[in-house]
């Protein structure tokens, strides 16, 4: 039975690629691309609205603390991959503090989601990228006033 | 498919990790594409984009910026409705009513030859892979060869192409004429981006490129000022004049392309003389449109 408050990983608008280490996330809504290695890629993948930290903390033998899940829980939620809004654990501190709390007690890599941006190649060579309609008045795009969410001047 | 071997190496760079994302978010897309014409009673066949995308390396990105649907043309009309659902949802589609000028096979043998793709639990149509490749050859020539980019489609298309690849059913399809469009675009893709052809069929009938080609594509890549659809510079008119004078200057790999003419005619000045006229009256269509929309 699922928990409001336990955490849940998002399930709709995003692309998931699994890799072998990582996991790789897009947000179709925000358009932006997330990198979770594989500790936060665990975390993330047990957050399924039933399990508590606890719980989520079992799942890596005891190897781990509970903030160590909640760093990683931090983290989902301020890249907008939870479904369910958790308060946070670490408020107000910053991310060394916080390291320092958890980081030479841990037996696992540390949870990292990093933000994956658009090599400027994949800029260059998509020439109706824009940010604002304006950007797609006058090129030989779909649509030459519309700033799609995909960031294109398409419908 | 390239992506899955992919995923199973170690280390990727961040321009690896966006290639083969971007490519499962395209998949994503065109599933739903295919979900929401399905549910209408229409297949269509997916061109270019992600079906030429499948035979880059999974570390390479292939941009693209719409999404090319073919349907039947009993279909178009159903179909073309379904755009505006799409495109509320960010989806760019480029609706074919079958293929046209990019291919002379009739649209039933196409489709009894095209192919399902899976992908996450649901499946994607394409044309086969002879079929692709020779759409994606007479879509280049049609773009008057000013993408160099996309010759890549091209010879990735055919270094990474099935062991059974049938190269009668791509070449012998089509008229004469056709078939010699199809061996000089290969012949590009060898002689510009070195694609190996060894041990194909048209090896030494694709190093045989006409002069006038040759000089053509170098002079596209090579040039600032492209082509813009009229009806967008309607409001800026050195730009317009600008655009109108470039249209006298009409390229002959499209004018021969358009006029179903011949890459080997001792002269180009008849297609591009016909060309020129055959576009008037849907140049005028768009920029009517364009006006009519404006006034609205």
């Amino acid at each position: 039975m699922n928990n409001p408050n336990n955490p849940m990983a998002r399930q709709n608008g995003i692309v998931v690629q699994e890799m072998p280490d990582e996991v790789l996330v897009y947000d179709l809504d925000s358009n932006k691309a997330h990198c979770l290695n594989s500790s936060a890629a665990q975390v993330w993948k047990s957050c399924d609205g039933s399990n508590t930290v606890a719980d989520i903390v079992k799942q890596f033998d005891g190897k781990v603390t509970e903030d160590f899940v909640w760093l990683a829980i931090d983290q989902l939620n301020e890249n907008g991959l939870l479904a369910n809004e958790v308060a946070p654990r670490f408020a107000g501190q910053s991310r060394r503090q916080v390291l320092k709390t958890i980081g030479l007690a841990s037996m696992v890599a540390l949870p990292v989601i990093a933000s994956l941006v658009a090599p400027s190649s994949a800029m260059a060579a998509v020439s109706c990228t824009c940010t604002a309609a304006l950007n797609c008045a006058g090129r030989a795009c779909p649509s030459t006033t519309n700033c799609n969410a995909q960031g294109l001047c398409a419908p | 498919m390239q992506t899955d071997n992919f995923a199973q190496s170690q280390t990727h760079s961040d321009e690896a990790r966006w290639s083969v994302l971007q490519r499962k978010v395209q998949e994503h897309n065109v599933l739903r594409a295919f979900d929401l014409f399905r549910e209408n009673g229409i297949e269509p066949i997916l061109i270019k984009g992600l079906a030429a995308a499948n035979y880059y390396p999974a570390d390479v990105f292939r941009p693209s910026i719409d999404m090319d649907l073919a349907v039947a043309k009993a279909d178009f009309v159903k179909a073309n409705t379904l755009l505006n659902e799409l495109a509320a949802d960010g989806l760019a589609i480029d609706l074919h009513r079958e293929l046209r000028h990019l291919d002379t096979v009739e649209w039933n043998d196409l489709f009894e030859n095209s192919r399902l793709v899976e992908a996450t639990g649901s499946t994607y149509r394409i044309l086969r892979p002879e079929d692709h490749l020779r759409v994606l050859c007479v879509h280049w020539l049609t773009d008057g060869g000013g993408n160099k980019e996309r010759l890549w489609d091209i010879y990735y298309a055919i270094a990474n192409r099935e062991p059974d690849f049938d190269w009668d059913r791509f070449l012998n399809v089509v008229s004469r004429k056709r078939r010699r469009w199809l061996v000089c675009t290969v012949g590009l893709v060898h002689k510009y981006l070195g694609l190996d052809l060894a041990d194909t069929p048209v090896k030494d009938e694709a190093k045989d490129l006409p002069e006038w080609l040759i000089r053509r594509v170098e002079y596209e890549w090579a040039r600032e000022d492209k082509n813009e659809p009229l009806e967008i510079v309607l409001n800026d008119r050195s730009r317009l004049l600008k655009q109108i004078a470039l249209r006298f200057d009409q390229n002959p790999i499209w004018a021969t392309v358009q006029m179903e003419g011949s890459f080997d005619a001792r002269t180009r000045i008849f297609y591009q003389i016909g060309n020129f006229f055959y576009r008037i009256p849907s140049s005028v269509r768009r920029i009517s449109r364009e006006l009519r929309n404006r006034g609205k």
